[in-house]
């Protein structure tokens, strides 16, 4: 089994031929627009389906495919109902540089993928492409690249990853701004079925383009703190619950993110 | 391995998932600008005969009003009115300029948006009569001077009792509001599609004025308060006891 910290698809130590498929439910909710004037809600729960292979020891290929659904409320009460593909998300992942071969214990890894525009673009009743915050994805082949380092010292341990999404021109005319997103977890690990995770999340995006006019909604920076539970139930099965909870929200125009919760399975095959 | 593949296989399959979406519309009120045809000739109430020429109008925005707010907005009213160049839409109002020419009128309702309001009492709609804009609907060539006014008129006007006949122009720069209140109110509480209709009766225009006797200035003052006072917000259930032979209206003379 090598190292005995549970890790969640993507921030595990690549290990020849091991394949780890991933089931991750997310819900979140949105608000954008003045409230009782033009404010629209969106509740949005999305189902990703993930498969990490690492032929080697030092490379990680994942695919992830979300399935999304949105109810997306306006204020005179009209309701977008949709279910939909979101956007395929392809990564690679390389350790460059580790302080030991066996079981070691600081990784440093360089991260690069590829966002596919496999989403729809969501209208109003006008035809007018919704907010890009709406958007099940970006609709744009959208490049990504960043780095991580994790540290293991049983029973804790520690993961940093920086990434950055540049998204390309989309259909209907969209153009996503830039985002770049830092990530830093502690987990501590009394049990060996059992860990807890704490940690910040922080966002920061330039602003959104629909049809060339800029999306007021759009841009502005947030940070969430995160509390999460990892069980290994069986030995091959892993389930894990993350609650985020906006600490700092300097968001662009009329826009606030409420919490979010993702909840999933990791099974190793 | 051969999961894996099949797993990343079923993945990719997935992309080509169709959408599934399920629409339902809101609260949503139909408006549009329901112009009086307009006759040969117009008999005033002092006896005079205006025959039009040009009579133009531009709507500038036209605003639900809520129940709540009709203090404030009435204060609004009052206080000195603010230049505007543009109006802003939003799910309350629809801030398009739109020009009328009153002379191709024949009575038919002219479509001029959908307001999607939040649930509310509404009290009334405000309507603002102002110049046009370059995005006016309704702006042509021809009627291009309506980016300087907000109503105007030209024709002639004929005193029956002497049988003078003298030029009439009046041209309004001004911006002017008027609230109209909805007795009953309009309450939403849940989806629906309503509709209200601005009517605008320029055969009242000329009422109350002595064209003999009155200076352009006089008349043009005259004018303009007999344009917010000709606006009037109909709405479905009024139009169907207005069409109702049994009906009498009690504010008629």
């Amino acid at each position: 089994m090598g190292d005995p910290t549970l890790t969640v698809v993507g921030f595990e130590q690549p290990k020849g031929q091991r394949v780890r498929t991933s089931g991750t439910l997310r819900h979140r909710n949105d608000q954008i627009g003045e409230p009782q004037v033009d404010e629209l809600q969106l509740s949005e729960q999305r189902l990703e389906l993930a498969i990490a292979y690492s032929p080697t020891s030092r490379w990680t290929l994942s695919l992830m495919m979300p399935v999304v659904h949105r109810l997306v409320s306006a204020v005179n009460l009209a309701e977008t109902d949709v279910w939909a593909p979101g956007d395929l998300d392809l990564r690679a992942r390389a350790v460059v540089w580790r302080d030991r071969k066996f079981a070691p214990r600081h990784l440093v890894s360089m991260i690069g993928g590829l966002e596919f525009p496999t989403s729809t673009i969501e209208r109003d009743a006008d035809g007018v492409p919704l907010p890009l915050e709406f958007q099940a994805g970006t609709g744009s082949w959208d490049p990504i690249a960043g780095a991580s380092y994790a540290m293991f010292s049983d029973p804790w341990s520690l993961y940093v990853s920086s990434v950055a999404v540049f998204p390309t021109k989309g259909t209907a005319d969209t153009q996503a701004g830039i985002s770049f997103r830092q990530t830093a977890l502690g987990q501590f690990q009394p049990w060996h079925f059992l860990a807890f995770q704490v940690g910040a999340e922080f966002r920061i995006d330039q602003p959104g383009y629909i049809t060339g006019i800029r999306d007021p909604n759009t841009g502005g920076h947030i940070t969430y703190g995160t509390f999460g539970l990892i069980g290994l139930p069986h030995d091959k099965v892993l389930l894990h619950f993350t609650v985020a909870v906006p600490m700092i929200q300097r968001l662009d125009g009329e826009h606030e993110e409420g919490l979010a919760i993702a909840a999933g399975l990791v099974y190793e095959i | 391995m051969r999961s894996s593949l099949l797993s990343a296989i079923a993945l990719l399959g997935m992309t080509s998932l169709p959408q599934c979406a399920q629409v339902s519309d809101g609260i949503e009120v139909d408006v549009a600008y329901q112009p009086e045809a307009t006759p040969a000739q117009i008999r005033t109430d002092r006896g005079y005969s205006v025959r039009l020429e040009r009579a133009l109008i531009v709507i500038g925005e036209v605003e639900l009003i809520r129940c709540d707010n009709l203090v404030l907005d009435l204060w609004e009213l009052v206080a000195p009115a603010q230049a505007r160049a543009h109006s802003f839409s939003s799910p309350t109002s629809l801030g398009v300029p739109f020009v009328i020419d009153l002379m191709e009128s024949a009575g038919t309702p002219l479509f001029a948006g959908t307001l999607r309001p939040p649930p509310d009492r509404y009290c009334g709609i405000r309507v603002v009569v102002m110049p046009a804009d370059q995005d006016a609907e309704g702006l042509t060539e021809a009627n291009a001077d309506m980016m300087h006014h907000s109503v105007l008129i030209a024709g002639r006007v004929e005193d029956t009792t002497t049988g003078d006949e003298t030029p009439l122009l009046a041209r309004i720069g001004e911006v002017l509001e008027s609230e109209i209140l909805f007795d009953p109110p309009l309450v939403f509480d849940s989806p629906v599609l309503e509709s209200v209709s601005i009517q605008i009766d320029h055969t009242k225009w000329f009422d109350g004025i002595d064209f003999a006797s009155q200076d352009s200035d006089a008349v043009r003052q005259r004018i303009t308060e007999n344009v917010q006072s000709s606006l009037r917000a109909i709405l479905p259930e009024d139009e169907a006891l207005l069409s109702n032979p049994a009906y009498s209206d009690p504010f008629a003379e």
